[in-house]
């Protein structure tokens, strides 16, 4: 009991406070390992073990919905299963690899349908201006998020790995699937309030070149960056000389007096 | 450091707001803001002194309250830029807001190309690096010089980021408003934002369907290639200017969209479709 109240608060304060001091890599086995070596009483273990882990997670980047392995997980229950089981290292990976596999699915499953659902909440809490329930609900999620993350470790350790992989197995897999097309299907509502913001149906064909230029070219993100400030810096540029030229134009039209009015308004029209 | 020297006591003491509050922007993450109500957390401080009035208030929290993603060490960067434009809407009257999450948008795809190769790619291996040597030899010392090396780059990128986006953000963006330039500023960023919207639409939703037409042990119809033929992510885009439709609309709300892509994948993953 004492150790999966350990690992659970090691993963805990990895993960969250990972997030909540800035992406401040506490969530890293080098930091979570020893960590929890230090609260089981094994500190070098915890080291040998973060050590190791980190050098295999040196790849592994947590950027959006990967199917890789979860780090902070890993680290926790390798610790633990090491000190406790008083064995070698490499014997015990096999044996975390497959629930910190499991741990990422569940970690994006918390984040899809867990927190998903909050974002009208904000939304509702910004349009009343109740800055209260907002801040609330910001650190609130928090709270949430990764109380639920830190009990897959809790468990693992309380009821023995193999047991947690069979609860799991449990879940009807056509749930589960669809659950993992739903969570990625959800970023297009994110998309889709951005478009609310942004669409012009004068501008709407620079979307499609965002589209094409990632679905056909592949390019990376940051390469279509410069691609889109070259196409707005011309844009810009091309704007500017039009304003000039009207400016002018009216200009003209003052110093002439009255004269030439119908035919400037004209070409105004024209500019704009 | 000559970064915001400019700015007076009161412009000092909400960039150490921002410092503290840019930190934890993801820790609401979520697949339909991501950090953006983080990012609304960030801005409060500004939005409570810019606007003495709660209906603009309101407008400015929804407004800062959009999706958002970039990496946090350069988030703090946009904040300020927002913050300043908020500035610069509160002391304009006719200050086009569509140009606040245009210009938000069209730099946080940038931003986090290379805040992510640079801190996760560069930085933290170089530390971890450091650390896992010390490790193996048994030292403490290890987790402690990781952690402290790493955030040390890390805050003080979040903090002059905050302070130089506010300070650049001040100096432009009312001289562009006074020019008059503030649509063309409007309109060129909204062009980089639709392109950084088309191209994260492709790359952030997904979809594949397994429907499979079987004859005899010979596929004759793999559906996805059929998609895939016609145009590459043609559904995620569908969806994506389904849900548009929808919200611009007025149809759904949020939550129904979010329930109703649920209902369906569960359904889809029934029929054996997905």
């Amino acid at each position: 009991m004492y150790d999966a109240i350990i690992v659970a608060l090691c993963v805990f304060i990895g993960v969250a406070g990972h997030e909540m001091f800035g992406m401040a890599m506490l969530s890293r086995p080098i930091v979570v390992a020893p960590l929890a070596g230090l609260l089981l009483g094994d500190l070098q273990t915890g080291l040998q073990v973060g050590a190791s882990l980190e050098a295999i997670f040196m790849g592994v980047v947590n950027v959006g919905v990967t199917p890789s392995a979860e780090p902070a997980i890993a680290a926790g229950l390798a610790t633990v299963f090491t000190i406790q089981m008083d064995g070698k290292l490499g014997a015990i990976i096999p044996l975390v690899w497959p629930l910190a596999i499991i741990g990422l699915q569940i970690i994006n499953m918390i984040f899809s349908f867990v927190c998903g659902p909050f974002a009208s909440k904000f939304l509702n809490y910004a349009k009343n201006d109740d800055q209260k329930r907002f801040v609330h609900l910001h650190f609130g999620l928090w709270v949430l998020h990764y109380v639920l993350y830190a009990l897959l470790p809790f468990f693992a350790v309380l009821l023995g790995s193999s047991v947690v992989k069979q609860a799991i197995n449990a879940i009807p897999h056509v749930i589960m699937n669809g659950l993992t097309v739903a969570g990625n299907l959800m970023p297009a509502v994110g998309m889709a309030m951005l478009l609310q913001m942004l669409w012009r149906n004068d501008l709407a064909i620079w979307y499609f070149l965002g589209i094409v230029l990632m679905a056909y070219f592949k390019l990376p993100m940051i390469a279509i960056a410069v691609i889109g400030a070259i196409v707005a810096i011309a844009i810009a540029e091309r704007d500017l000389q039009l304003k000039k030229v009207t400016n002018a134009g009216v200009a003209v039209a003052t110093n002439q007096g009255e004269a030439g009015t119908s035919e400037d308004f004209e070409e105004e029209d024209f500019f704009k | 450091m000559k970064i915001g020297s400019e700015l007076d006591k009161d412009e000092k003491k909400l960039m150490r707001k921002l410092f503290w509050r840019s930190g934890p922007m993801y820790i609401s993450v979520n697949p339909v803001l991501m950090g953006g109500s983080g990012f609304a957390y960030a801005l409060m401080p500004f939005i409570n002194k810019f606007y003495k009035n709660k209906e603009d208030r309101a407008a400015a929290l929804e407004r800062e309250t959009q999706y958002f993603s970039t990496t946090i060490p350069f988030a703090s960067f946009v904040m300020g830029i927002a913050a300043s434009m908020e500035k610069e809407n509160a002391q304009s009257p006719d200050f086009d807001v569509s140009s606040i999450n245009a210009i938000k948008t069209g730099l946080m795809g940038p931003l986090a190309g290379i805040g992510d190769s640079l801190f996760w790619g560069v930085w933290r291996v170089v530390c971890a690096g450091i650390a896992i040597t010390l490790a193996k030899q048994g030292s403490f010392l290890a987790p402690i010089l990781f952690l402290v090396m790493f955030n040390a780059i890390n805050y003080i990128c979040r903090y002059y980021g905050g302070v130089l986006g506010y300070s650049l953000g001040s100096k432009y963006i009312s001289r562009i408003y006074q020019n008059g330039l503030i649509e063309v500023l409007t309109k060129a960023a909204s062009v980089l934002g639709l392109i950084m919207v088309g191209a994260m639409t492709v790359s952030m939703v997904l979809f594949k369907t397994k429907i499979n037409l079987v004859m005899g042990g010979k596929e004759i119809l793999d559906l996805q290639n059929v998609l895939d033929t016609i145009f590459k992510n043609l559904v995620p885009v569908l969806i994506t200017l389904g849900c548009f439709k929808l919200l611009r609309g007025k149809k759904a709300g949020i939550i129904t969209i979010l329930f109703g892509i649920v209902v369906i994948s569960i359904l889809l993953s029934f029929l054996g479709w997905v």
